[in-house]
């Protein structure tokens, strides 16, 4: 089965439903991202785990003169973020068929191609493909924001769009000036990743695109200090919209790294470690700090994604593969729980008279033991609670820049702490002490409840296997860190 | 069956518990998810007395450690973390102590929490903490070690804002999770400074790999033996990290008998004695652990005089004799650390269940001040406060009398500055027998409160409006608020049956261990402690003399100075209290400890949180650092909206042709 069908069949299903009657289109396209989710379980269970490199591989030559080429796959980094891409975006259009939205076709149509946009950009094993797939999410985003946000959407979106070209211009520029500079020596241009990791650049050539592309991925993260867009567009977002941006796009920033990164330029990512590692710890220590003294929910749970963001580029950067192993698992791991959490506070505002305030909420356990209970699972996950896949994660992040840097694994070892701060605040808040003055106390409805039920019974699964994805990517993620590792020596 | 599958059914039955009476909170009818949780308590229990059986029945000391994995749970880049028991005369030790008085506690909370609106929400989080504190104690290797310690702290913390309207509840829930998160990360990096070296998180394969592996005093040994302590310190509220524990009253008394006094406070007792050959190799670490816990046995003990509530003087108390067991673990006495931690368990949760039927009959009154006089009313109450209190005080024949004197004689034996901690102790021995009787004294001596009236004239007290006992505001009654009705000892054959059980173990089990007569809990920890440096140590008969009888005579001063004080001369404490005003304010205030957290981590956080909130969000990231290109959105939206009259596909189309056209620029030039 080509992955091409799992890329396009969102943005097909998308197609349709603009075709159909209007009242069709919210079914026609959950329908299809659950039948990519089910191609993507397919891919998973049919995953050879044994074998080196990639699986499933598309080739075929896109523009021949610029060598750049259609070439799709699947391997141990992406296998599971591909799945979890799939399954969130069917979760969120779930979420959003709770509720009508204005221009039905055209909102789902968007939230198709977005789906699409996220796949390519993880199944890409070309430079200017990748490039092309990254820049293409924020095409659907920017009209979701824009067109069917809320309060200052305008706003929220102007500053997301420059944030972001800017940092895709950089990216861009990096990406063509690696093949360029790669085919000076007399080879032929190409953008295949692969072709590119035989080449070795200059070290100050490399050192230069390095910034470029860390410049990108950080915006998308987003990452202190460059995180100014994330709070306008935190608040402006449609939930379902925010739960999957805040779930899947900051990890295609921080795959990108592993992917990209790493094996392409390893004497920058080495010469630039510290740098990457201290950013990383004040996103930590700095998402963490904002994350509890926020009482608006939506940016509790955006400082605290930077705070998780810090810890995955933390485990990238340790340049060893049980940091980027942790950091991988963590990218899983923080996209599943935070749609759940996203969810709740829907689930919560709906309760408190449409406020996302925590001031305005309280004692809202009372009548509600499933939706504490899976606000409960999800908080305990976040903070990575031993027993969650998360800690798994966070335990092979820290271990990897413990053995690397000691000092900045202690330092970092803080947010832990502080992540069961802001994290029990946020509970407590909403479902313990006294009732708030506009909350009521009621129990997940139906629809809320098949939209946050089943993945918190994901997250719980992967609590109690993790090494269903530690052992398909334990390969993959030696080789993406190998170069790196062999310079640092 | 091996000691290994009862050890898995051990862990399975409170872990069945928690989930069926969790899913069936609504279906299952009148106390049934109590007796269901207690059940399966019962029946872990059983288990555990067959892994003691099957262990028993092997010969050889490599025989006595059997190790199961159920299934490679992160096992990958040479990280073995697996889901593995280890199941030695240690974990059955502690398996057996841990489900044995959980059970009863079920047992007495069947009825006593009866009344609660979370009643099956109540089962379900103890069935959950008994499984957590068996999966931490029978733990393989270091990662289910870990998550065995972070899930007890979770089921504290459940249980601790159980009532949970009430802030104080929320907010001591909150202040022990995240100082034992301190712990667990503590526990986290430790186990990094092992893992360096010896490459294995197992606990047989790194212990082996040990001596080879780190030098005596090796320095990454110390570091990660220090870490490891910060985590027992946490759990088992010890200096620095205790201010949690007499917060965590706030809890249903149950849990502060099981969680707060017998178990998992104790968990950081069997953390260094599981861990005694990284000690041993590393006893700089060691000597911190000891003089740590010295130092909390006292400064509890000073803080326990003064206090006016009653569950919390029993807190203060715990910490006290943590402190005693962790001195004792860390200072090779590790047997006698454990057999006090056996026989605190008893009397400590006995203590607690006694202290919970006086609270009921006070209709949810915890004051000193307010009590008096029960002794007439509540006869079996009293005979279980006064057995819990002389096995706490250490009065022969009592267990505790044995246990604490076990633990001080091998401190002292090691001799050199050990003699402080041995003197400490016995001081603090002294304070304790003056504490526990005047706690007694004051709520069963003396003039009969109202409350203690109504009860002789048969008739139970009940509180018109409820209060919190520590706010005195009116409590939500709709929810998480312990109910209207009370129930007390006397009236109830399960919580009499429970408190019955654990009063003769309190008086009795002493005789386990007594020198020169019987070593049931050194022959059987033994396989365990072999290859210890400690493990043939023998104290002369003189210092083993010498600490029973002054033993014996500072628990009987201590019994009588508190006679004296609050019964003979009750005005004469208020005459202390003025003429050593300092002292008393030491003690009454608890040494300050809160009060410097508050004003050196808390406050200081707060501000740093704040003022990145309100100007360094607003000025630098929103202003100064993207004031470029925010400041020409802000100034060119007006502009934008203007022209296209808030059209967003324009824009998109221009996106898109910014994108496409840059690109086509780098590709002309580069071609």
């Amino acid at each position: 089965m080509p992955l091409s069908l799992l890329i396009w069949l969102p943005a097909v299903s998308g197609l349709v439903a603009v075709l159909w009657p209007a009242r069709w289109a919210p079914r026609v396209v959950l329908a299809g991202s659950v039948i990519t989710l089910v191609l993507a379980i397919g891919y998973v269970a049919s995953f050879d785990r044994g074998a080196e490199g990639l699986q499933w591989v598309t080739d075929e030559t896109w523009i021949a003169e610029l060598g750049i080429h259609y070439k799709l796959g699947l391997d141990g980094l992406n296998l599971f973020l591909v799945l979890v891409t799939a399954l969130l975006f069917a979760a969120a259009l779930l979420h959003a068929n709770l509720r009508e939205w204005e221009r039905p076709r055209l909102f789902f149509f968007m939230f198709a191609l977005a789906e699409s946009a996220v796949l390519g950009a993880f199944l890409a094993q070309d430079l200017a493909l990748f490039v092309a797939f990254f820049d293409l999410m924020l095409i659907p985003f920017y009209f979701l924001i824009g067109a069917w946000g809320r309060g200052e959407r305008v706003r929220a979106t102007t500053k997301l769009v420059i944030y972001t070209l800017v940092g895709s211009l950089f990216m861009l520029a990096g990406a063509i000036a690696t093949g360029v500079i790669a085919a000076e020596g007399g080879g032929e241009l190409t953008f295949v990743l692969s072709d590119l990791a035989q080449v070795q650049l200059a070290e100050g050539t490399q050192q230069w695109i390095f910034l470029c592309f860390a410049l990108a991925f950080l915006v998308k993260m987003p990452l202190f200090p460059v995180h100014g867009w994330m709070p306008d567009g935190y608040r402006a977002m449609p939930l379902p919209v925010l739960a999957v941006f805040s779930a899947v796009l900051s990890k295609v920033a921080a795959y990108g790294f592993l992917r990209v990164v790493l094996p392409l330029y390893p004497d920058a990512s080495v010469h630039f470690q510290e740098l990457m590692l201290l950013l990383a710890v004040a996103a930590i220590l700095y998402g963490s700090v904002m994350a509890f003294t926020q009482t608006d929910l939506r940016l509790i749970l955006g400082f605290s994604s930077m705070a998780q963001l810090g810890f995955i580029v933390l485990g990238i950067f340790a340049l060893r593969p049980e940091g980027a192993q942790g950091a991988l698992l963590q990218m899983v791991n923080h996209a599943l729980v935070v749609v759940p959490l996203f969810f709740v506070v829907g689930a919560l505002a709906a309760r408190a008279g449409g406020s996302e305030d925590i001031r305005d909420m309280g004692g809202m356990a009372a009548r509600a033991p499933l939706l504490a209970a899976t606000f409960l699972i999800a908080a305990l996950a976040n903070l990575a609670m031993p027993g969650f896949a998360n800690f798994v994660g966070e335990f092979y992040i820290l271990l990897g820049v413990f053995e690397s840097k000691l000092a900045i694994a202690i330092v970092a070892s803080t947010g832990v702490v502080l992540a069961s701060v802001y994290m029990l605040r946020a509970f407590i808040a909403t479902m313990h002490n006294r009732a708030g003055s506009r909350a009521e106390s009621r129990e997940l409805s139906l629809g809320e409840g098949v939209a946050i039920v089943p993945l918190v019974v994901c997250v719980l699964a992967l609590a109690l296997y993790p090494q269903l994805p530690l052992a398909r990517s334990e390969k993959s993620i030696d080789a993406s860190v190998r170069t790196a590792q062999a310079v640092q020596r | 069956m091996s000691p290994t599958t009862w050890g898995w059914l051990v862990l399975a039955f409170p872990l069945a518990g928690t989930v069926a009476v969790a899913l069936g909170w609504r279906a299952l009818p009148g106390k049934l998810p109590g007796w269901i949780g207690t059940g399966a308590v019962f029946a872990s229990f059983a288990c555990a007395v067959g892994a003691l059986l099957s262990l028993e029945g092997r010969e050889g000391e490599e025989a006595k450690t059997v190790v199961s994995t159920a299934y490679e749970y992160a096992n990958t880049l040479g990280v073995d973390a697996n889901l593995t028991i280890l199941v030695d005369p240690l974990s059955v030790f502690m398996i057996l102590v841990v489900s044995g008085v959980s059970a009863l506690i079920h047992l007495y909370s069947v009825i006593y929490m009866w009344e609660d609106r979370g009643y099956a929400r109540f089962f379900a989080y103890l069935n959950f903490f008994v499984f957590s504190m068996l999966l931490l104690v029978l733990a393989g290797n270091f990662f289910f070690l870990i998550v065995g310690w972070a899930f007890v702290g979770a089921a504290s913390y459940f249980l601790i804002s159980f009532w949970y309207r009430r802030r104080t509840a929320t907010r001591a829930g909150i202040k022990a999770f995240v100082m034992n998160v301190i712990g667990d990360v503590g526990l986290v990096l430790g186990t990094y400074f092992v893992f360096k070296h010896v490459g294995t998180l197992d606990f047989v394969a790194a212990f082996e790999k040990v001596p080879d592996e780190f030098a005596h005093n090796d320095g990454d040994l110390v570091a990660g033996c220090i870490l490891l302590l910060v985590g027992a310190v946490a759990k088992s509220a010890q200096i620095p990290l205790h201010t949690w524990l007499p917060d965590a009253m706030e809890g249903p008394t149950p849990v502060s008998a099981l969680i707060h006094a017998a178990t998992m406070v104790t968990a950081g007792v069997y953390l260094i004695a599981r861990m005694h050959p990284l000690f041993e190799q590393a006893p700089a670490a060691a000597d911190v652990g000891a003089i740590l816990g010295c130092a909390t046995l006292f400064v509890a003990a000073t803080i326990a005089l003064t206090q006016t509530d009653l569950k919390r003087v029993i807190a203060y108390s715990t910490m006290s004799q943590i402190g005693y067991m962790i001195m004792g673990v860390s200072a090779g006495a590790y047997a006698a650390g454990l057999f006090h931690l056996m026989t605190h368990a008893f009397f400590k949760a006995l203590l607690f269940m006694a202290a919970g039927s006086v609270i009921a009959a006070m209709a949810g009154i915890q004051s000193l001040d307010r009590m008096g006089g029960f002794r007439r009313s509540m006869p079996f109450t009293f005979g279980c406060f006064v057995v819990g209190g002389l096995a706490l005080a250490g009065v022969p024949p009592f267990s505790g009398f044995f246990s604490k004197d076990e633990i001080l004689l091998l401190v002292g034996d090691r001799g050199g500055w050990h003699w402080i901690l041995y003197a400490v102790g016995y001081v603090s021995a002294f304070l304790t027998a003056v504490y526990t009787f005047r706690m007694i004294f004051r709520a069963f001596l003396g003039d009969s409160v109202p409350e203690a009236r109504e009860l002789e004239g048969g008739h139970l007290h009940h509180a018109e409006t409820p209060v919190n006992p520590m706010t005195g505001e009116e409590e939500d009654t709709e929810v998480g608020f312990p109910g209207p009705g009370h129930f007390i000892a006397e009236r109830e054959w399960p919580m009499k049956t429970a408190m019955a059980i654990l009063a003769v173990g309190a008086t009795v089990l002493g005789v386990l261990q007594i020198p020169h007569v019987t070593h049931v809990i050194d022959s059987f920890l033994e396989p365990t402690f072999a290859g210890s440096e400690f493990a043939h140590h023998e104290p002369s008969d003189g210092l083993i003399a010498f600490g029973l009888v002054l033993g014996t005579v500072l628990a009987l001063a201590g019994i009588a100075l508190a006679w004296f004080l609050w019964v003979r001369r009750p005005e004469l404490p208020a005459r202390i209290r003025s003429g050593l005003r300092p002292l008393y304010e030491l003690s009454f205030n608890k040494w300050w400890f809160d009060e410097l957290y508050d004003r050196t981590v808390v406050r200081p956080s707060r501000a740093v949180g704040g003022f990145f909130r309100e100007r360094f969000e607003r000025w630098v990231i929103d202003g100064a650092l993207v004031g470029g290109p925010t400041g020409a959105v802000r100034g060119g939206s007006a502009f934008v909206r203007a022209i296209q009259d808030g059209y967003l596909r324009v824009y998109a189309g221009l996106l898109v042709l910014g994108v496409v056209g840059v690109a086509l620029y780098f590709l002309i030039v580069s071609a």
